[in-house]
């Protein structure tokens, strides 16, 4: 059992003396009184010291009662005013009488019948008038004067240490009373006094006090993770607007103006309005009779008015088309991980803004099986090895994939999708190769990521959250281990 | 997209082969087995394949996939002799009609339930709620050709589907539940689209509801088909997938003769694609006679003729509009387990956008303070933005138009009001609390960004808070000056705003007691916003797609 220095100091001291107040303990040791019963009580739970504690009572008169030492109590003072008996009137006028008559009553002094007040000649010094003279000795006496308000009390608990058997068994062991610093200081340091001294040692069983590093937020490092990946794999990033107009948003992409995405359910609009780029009429084209493709078009008509109106961009592809357009020339590899908008009522799998990550692989001759490799490799970065491919459906590639990936616990689970760029969707911009296209939701990797069920606790502002987070968490770790 | 409902039993019978191969095989082809419950998969197929939204075409396409029954199914329509006519009245209302005789028909309960499911996903995926199209079927006998499409007063009344009583069609409206949900289509126009017979007798309103008198029963035996609507590809897909799917079922189709066109003909469409530009687009090479039997799977008809190949595309395939629409489907036959990813050599570097790289950098520092991030929603509302911060509300804010609750009616301006109620959610948390946010903010409609932190502990104060600031701005090489602020959101003598390139670009102070009264805070709060415009070069080399702009 390791006993600290001042353990062995009190110890030590106790050994001498068998017992001792923490006073004299602490005018022995040249310490506080406090520390000496810290102390104490440390050494009493290992069994080597008894603490006893007693409870002082301390009596003190009220200014009120020192009166009333000097000139008696009341009761006694009105009993003395008047004779063998006396009319209650007369007694009343008397300065006293509204407290004395009723003790004087209490006490069986008196009796009043009809008016007259007559003593019952019984009249002996009480407990509290013996108190009034010493109350420092309390008792019953000084108890009843302190009820009266006449005296305080204060309570003090006193202390009685003494060493225990099993105390004295430790010190016939001995103990090593060498001095010992707690704090290296400079003057240690510099001084070469370091030699000479021992210093306490630390436990290292204790836990030690929290601290936390500032930090990201965990959905954000997973994001920086992703994008790092992207760029390593040399993909240039794109940013971009909010705010796009559905020209951009929808009609570029070759959304027919009818789709049920473009609807005020599904789409936030905004009564914001902008003119189209030049060029539009390709787009128009292409949607009414296919233009320069092999493509029939949706037919009908397409109205340029509805493709001025803006929206809270519903996906990022809007910014890829954008970069593409001016961009028409090979090679272009691009990405862009961003916040988009869906008009959705906030549930657990739902939530109308989040963020998607999109890259798109533009060069002569790359094919529908280079898309598939870039897949394959992208999630393999993400710690996702087993992949397979499932044929798709989105309204601006063709051919479409679906990638699936293995998830121990979950099975195959669907993450994002991916395409050929249809020709209605670049041939308007003069864009004359192949333009592989991938997107992500990244919150549903986030989720399997963080171990989340509920996509609103991936965006919550829970402080302790980011605290408990560990900052490094490698893609593959987390699912090897 | 639509769930379909497969009874296996039923789907192992029209196909021929067992539900294990089936299932096994069903993803690959392009769908999702949502779930397997008794006799019944639950399976969501795509929006551009309502040929497929009814087992009958589910198990065509399959015995093709599966190597059972391969090629172009052919069709015979024969000849009702039966008009349907046309009222010019409609052409404003709903001009495009669209019909069929369908014999021989044998409904039972079963049937009947998954014909209403097929007409259901027909008019969401290709009527757009019934605007564009909307489909009746009715019980022949009960009514007498020839049949007119005519535009009615809304006065005219008869006994609807579901109900025991004669009523005007406005009351339909009103009351049909399906009146209620589909009048916005036809409340526009003073006359509504009727469909009689030579007797005056009413089969339908459409796309509201059909008349009780041609009700369908399991005693059906020859059936009227009516397809209503806005555009004429659609209102014939429609017809064509009802058709061909009574065909899977043994029914016998006859045409209708509308103006001087027999309706519908069920002949195939034809396109010539070349074999390279497949094998180009999937990087797989492939023969004439390959590619040829990949589309035979998918039930197509294909010649190769030297390096092209003329396909005949079933009528109830609507969405072949292109030629790579067409290798899709190759690569599916092929299948796309059996295509080996390969990596493209197309060689690159990767390069960061200014933007993030600053975000990242924000991020760098903020962490390097102490500072833990929170990554709060864009969307928010302007009590949360400017009430509770005791501020105007910025005349540039984003209101969305149609918001979904009346906590999300606008896009953030600022970051710092979305940090307060952070605070708020995380009172009981251990202090000192520093917490802090980057990202988009949007004034009219372009977006840029911002960094605001805060600090909430006992002694959070002004001089905490400005040497913050003042370290944030050396790490970003901003030089910057100060003068007093008048920012209600802070405590007045205790306020500072940030004054970069002679443009106010910031602001930090202690948080005004009224703000942190409104956010139910108790503790002292300091906070700053800095607009992350002032960094020189922002931002940065590259331009920023903006609506209107490119």
């Amino acid at each position: 059992m390791e006993l600290t220095q001042n353990e062995k100091r009190l110890l030590a001291f106790l050994g001498e003396r068998g017992e001792a107040t923490p006073e004299e303990t602490a005018r022995a040791l040249s310490g506080g009184e406090d520390a000496v019963i810290q102390h104490a009580l440390l050494l009493q739970e290992k069994g080597l010291v008894d603490l006893q504690t007693t409870v002082v009572e301390r009596y003190r008169l009220t200014p009120e009662g020192e009166r009333y030492a000097a000139e008696g109590l009341p009761e006694r003072q009105l009993l003395e005013s008047f004779g063998e008996r006396t009319e209650l009137r007369l007694l009343t006028a008397h300065p006293l009488s509204s407290i004395a008559i009723g003790w004087m009553r209490k006490k069986g002094w008196i009796r009043i019948r009809n008016g007259i007040v007559e003593k019952t000649g019984m009249a002996p010094a009480g407990m509290d008038e013996l108190a009034l003279k010493d109350v420092a000795q309390g008792g019953e006496g000084a108890r009843e004067l302190a009820r009266r308000g006449l005296a305080t009390v204060d309570r003090e608990t006193r202390y009685r240490i003494s060493i225990t058997e099993e105390g004295r068994k430790r010190l016939a062991e001995g103990l090593d009373l060498s001095e010992e610093v707690e704090t290296l200081t400079r003057d240690l340091i510099v001084t070469g006094r370091w030699r000479d001294v021992k210093f306490r040692r630390f436990s290292v069983e204790k836990i030690p006090k929290r601290v936390f590093p500032g930090k990201s937020h965990p959905y954000q490092r997973l994001l920086e993770e992703m994008r790092q990946i992207l760029l390593q794999m040399g993909f240039e990033e794109i940013y971009g607007d909010i705010v796009q107009t559905s020209f951009w948003n929808f009609d570029a992409l070759f959304q027919p103006q009818d789709h049920p995405a473009r609807e005020m359910q599904d789409t936030f609009y905004l009564d914001l309005y902008r003119p189209l780029p030049p060029g539009w009429e390709a787009v128009r084209e292409t949607h009414e009779t296919g233009g320069a493709t092999s493509s029939t078009g949706w037919g009908g008509r397409w109205d340029p008015k509805r493709s001025e109106q803006c929206v809270l961009r519903t996906h990022t592809t809007t910014l890829t088309i954008q970069h593409l357009a001016r961009h028409p020339q090979p090679p272009v590899k691009a990405f862009c991980i961003g916040r988009v908008y869906r008009r959705e009522a906030i549930d657990p799998t739902h939530l109308p803004e989040f963020e998607q990550l999109e890259g798109v692989v533009m060069d002569r001759g790359v094919t529908f099986r280079h898309l598939l490799g870039i897949l394959k490799e992208f999630y393999a970065r993400m710690g996702f090895e087993d992949i397979r491919f499932r044929p798709g459906y989105f309204p601006y590639t063709e051919p479409s994939v679906e990638p699936e990936v293995w998830v121990e616990g979950l099975g195959w689970v669907e993450l994002g999708g991916a395409g050929v760029f249809r020709e209605e969707v670049t041939r308007p911009f003069g864009i004359m190769e192949p333009v592989l296209a991938w997107g992500l939701g990244v919150s549903r990797v986030a989720m399997i990521r963080l171990g989340l069920k509920d996509l609103r606790q991936l965006y919550r502002s829970d402080v302790d959250w980011v605290r408990e987070s560990p900052i490094y968490m490698s893609m593959t770790k987390e699912r090897g281990a | 997209m639509p769930v379909i409902t497969l009874p296996l039993t039923y789907l192992e019978r029209l196909v021929g082969t067992g539900r294990e191969r089936i299932l096994e095989r069903i993803p690959m082809f392009g769908a999702d087995i949502e779930r397997i419950e008794g006799d019944e998969a639950a399976v969501e197929f795509f929006a551009n394949r309502p040929d497929l939204y009814c087992t009958e075409g589910v198990a065509r396409a399959l015995r093709g996939f599966l190597g059972i029954e391969t090629g172009m199914p052919r069709y015979r329509v024969g000849r009702s002799g039966i008009r349907f006519t046309i009222d010019p009245g409609l052409r404003e209302i709903r001009p495009y009609l669209g019909s069929a005789i369908i014999r021989e028909v044998s409904f039972d309960e079963d049937s009947i339930a998954s014909l209403m499911g097929l007409q259901e996903a027909l008019h969401w995926a290709v009527g757009r709620g019934r605007r564009k199209v909307a489909i009746g079927i009715h019980d022949l006998d009960r009514v007498i050709p020839p049949f007119r499409y005519i535009a009615s007063e809304p006065e005219r009344s008869f006994i609807p589907l579901d109900f025991s009583e004669e009523m005007t069609m406005d009351e339909m409206l009103r009351r049909h539940p399906k009146g209620i949900e589909y009048a916005h289509l036809v409340r526009p126009f003073p006359k509504y689209p009727l469909i009689v017979d030579s007797r005056d007798n009413v089969l339908s309103f459409p796309p509201i509801i059909n008349g009780e008198l041609t009700r369908v029963t399991t005693d059906t035996r020859n059936v009227l088909l009516d397809t209503t609507g806005t555009d004429r590809r659609a209102v014939m897909t429609a017809v064509n997938i009802i058709c061909t799917a009574f065909v899977e079922t043994g029914a016998r189709i006859e045409s209708v003769t509308i103006g001087d066109e027999e309706v519908p003909s069920l002949e195939p469409d034809r396109r010539s694609v070349s074999v390279k530009e497949c094998s180009g687009l999937l990087g797989i090479e492939l023969t004439p006679e390959e590619m040829a039997d990949c589309l035979h799977a998918m039930r197509y008809d294909a010649f190769p003729e030297e390096d092209r190949i003329t396909v005949q595309i079933p009528c109830y395939r609507a969405d072949i509009m292109h030629d790579w629409d067409l290798f899709e489907d190759v690569a599916i036959g092929f299948g796309y387990d059996h295509m080996a990813p390969v990596l493209p050599p197309t060689c690159t570097t990767g390069r960061p956008h200014a933007v993030m790289e600053l975000e990242s950098s924000v991020r760098e520092i903020m962490a390097g303070l102490g500072y833990h991030e929170m990554v709060p929603f864009t969307l928010t509302n302007e009590r949360v933005l400017y009430r509770k911060m005791g501020r105007e509300t910025n005349p540039d804010v984003l209101r969305l138009m149609h918001p979904i609750s009346e906590e999300q009616t606008v896009v953030r301006t600022d970051l710092l009001p979305l940090l307060m109620e952070a605070l708020t959610l995380n009172l009981h948390r251990q202090l000192p609390q520093r917490i802090f946010a980057t990202g988009d903010v949007v004034k009219g409609d372009r977006t840029h960004q911002t960094v605001a932190g805060v600090s909430m502990h006992r002694d959070a104060n002004f001089s905490e808070i400005f040497a913050t600031v003042d370290a944030l701005c050396r790490e970003l090489g901003l030089p910057y000056r100060t003068i007093e602020s008048s920012d209600n959101a802070f405590l007045g003598g205790r306020r500072g705003d940030l004054i970069i390139g002679g443009e106010e670009r910031g602001v930090f102070g202690e948080i005004h007691p009224a703000v942190l009264n409104a956010f139910g805070l108790e503790q002292p709060t300091a906070g700053f916003e800095l607009d992350l415009r002032a960094v020189p070069g922002f931002p940065g080399r590259r331009g920023t797609p903006s609506p209107g702009l490119w």
